[in-house]
């Protein structure tokens, strides 16, 4: 499996030998050895549906797919990067936070309910899923939130990044007559996790 | 010469003293103490090295600071990279990337792809890489601008490193860079991986790059 390491906070290290890793096209930044790169198949490899889904969707995700034997270097807009071990989990995560991925894991696009009405970020997410590990862009260094079923969070969708394990969304709105007037707080509309897992938030608002 | 000091990771105090001028990237100073003057300069390298300037687009306007004091400068909030030199050591980067050097360092106009030759130009100025780097010798120290940082890749015989030329930043040793353009059918048809063309960089020494693929 592709072994992923960060060099400084923005720069992640991914050492191959003969596999293959998958990340945004275009965020490589260097590399040694002989890699070798290729737009991953229609629709990211996720075959014809998936492309179809993402193309309907809005939730475009832009790989390409890197094989070889050495070592390549991954970084975004000097954006901060958050590495996520994954072991049969999923994560979710919006697909313009997504920064590198180890190919055996499985990319998919899913409803996630009203969330993204506000955010602008639609109504739709990218899972991943399986064995491995996933890069995340973060917009400033990312921090964890644990969620636990008597300690629900509330997140700005602006902020979120990521959340992983067993987790429900809810929409929570608080507008009132000050927002209607254009006074508001500026969190008219927020994200609820109840369950058990982690949530990623960046500390910047789109 | 020592004596550079990065007071955090965007800005860097440089001394200043008679015998001992600094020159700069005009309007980058932040603050000073002591007695400082700052006047503008027009790299001075002769004719040729001014026609070379010009004809390589690589034309960012200096200022020299003289006399005796502290200065402080920075960019856009972007980071440095402090870059001592030792006599007979030569760094080569790309002038937009150079914020401030010893005025005992001799700068020069370099192309990258002189392996290349006409080639290696033509390549270079189609995809629109401005490729052209000041080159740096002689004792003292320089600061180069990196959005995100930069980090330096050791590149020793038979470790050869490719970079994506928005990260490059600059290279320093016995290092010859090769402009390769990875140009096939998917790329005509739209479908390239965004890694079309690289630098190939060889030999013995560093490679700075850079955590974004933005110039500035």
């Amino acid at each position: 499996m592709a072994r992923f390491r960060k060099n400084g906070s923005r720069i992640v290290e991914v050492d191959l030998a003969g596999e293959s890793v998958k990340s945004l096209a275009g965020a490589m930044i260097a590399y040694e050895g002989e890699i070798s790169f290729k737009k991953a198949g229609f629709g990211g490899g996720e075959g014809i549906r998936g492309a179809i889904k993402r193309k309907a969707t809005g939730e475009s995700l832009d790989l390409m797919e890197c094989t070889g034997t050495g070592t390549v270097y991954f970084a975004h807009d000097a954006t901060e990067i958050e590495l996520v071990p994954l072991a049969s989990e999923t994560l979710q995560v919006e697909s313009s936070s997504l920064l590198a991925l180890d190919s055996g894991l499985k990319t998919n696009v899913t409803f996630t309910g009203l969330r993204g009405a506000s955010a602008g970020q639609g109504l739709f997410t990218t899972t991943v899923s399986g064995n491995g590990v996933v890069a995340v862009l973060s917009d400033g260094p990312a921090i964890s939130l644990e969620v636990a079923p008597q300690y629900p969070l509330v997140v700005d969708p602006d902020a979120y990044v990521a959340s992983k394990g067993q987790l429900t969304q809810s929409f929570v709105t608080d507008v009132s007559w000050r927002s209607a007037i254009g006074k508001g707080s500026g969190e008219a509309f927020s994200l609820r996790f109840d369950g058990s897992g982690v949530v990623l938030i960046q500390p910047a608002e789109r | 010469m020592p004596g550079y000091v990065q007071v955090n990771s965007k800005v860097v105090q440089v001394p200043v003293a008679p015998g001992r001028e600094v020159l700069a990237r005009r309007g980058a100073m932040l603050a000073y103490t002591g007695q400082v003057t700052f006047r503008p300069v027009t790299a001075a390298q002769g004719i040729s090295g001014m026609l070379g300037r010009v004809v390589a687009g690589e034309t960012v306007k200096q200022m020299v600071a003289e006399g005796s004091g502290q200065v402080f400068y920075g960019h856009l909030g972007l980071h440095l990279t402090v870059i001592d030199l030792t006599p007979g050591e030569s760094l080569q980067v790309e002038a937009d990337r150079l914020l401030c050097h010893d005025a005992s360092l001799t700068s020069s106009v370099h192309f990258l792809g002189q392996q290349g030759g006409i080639r290696g130009a033509v390549r270079g100025a189609v995809s629109g890489q401005g490729l052209f780097t000041t080159q740096l010798a002689g004792d003292g120290s320089a600061v180069v601008l990196a959005h995100g940082g930069a980090i330096g890749l050791q590149v020793t015989p038979g470790r050869v490193v490719a970079v994506d030329p928005q990260a490059y930043v600059g290279h320093r040793g016995q290092l010859s860079v090769d402009v390769t353009a990875k140009v096939g059918w998917r790329e005509a048809v739209g479908r390239g991986s965004g890694e079309a063309i690289q630098l190939r960089v060889q030999g013995q020494g560093v490679v700075y790059v850079q955590a974004s693929e933005q110039k500035f």
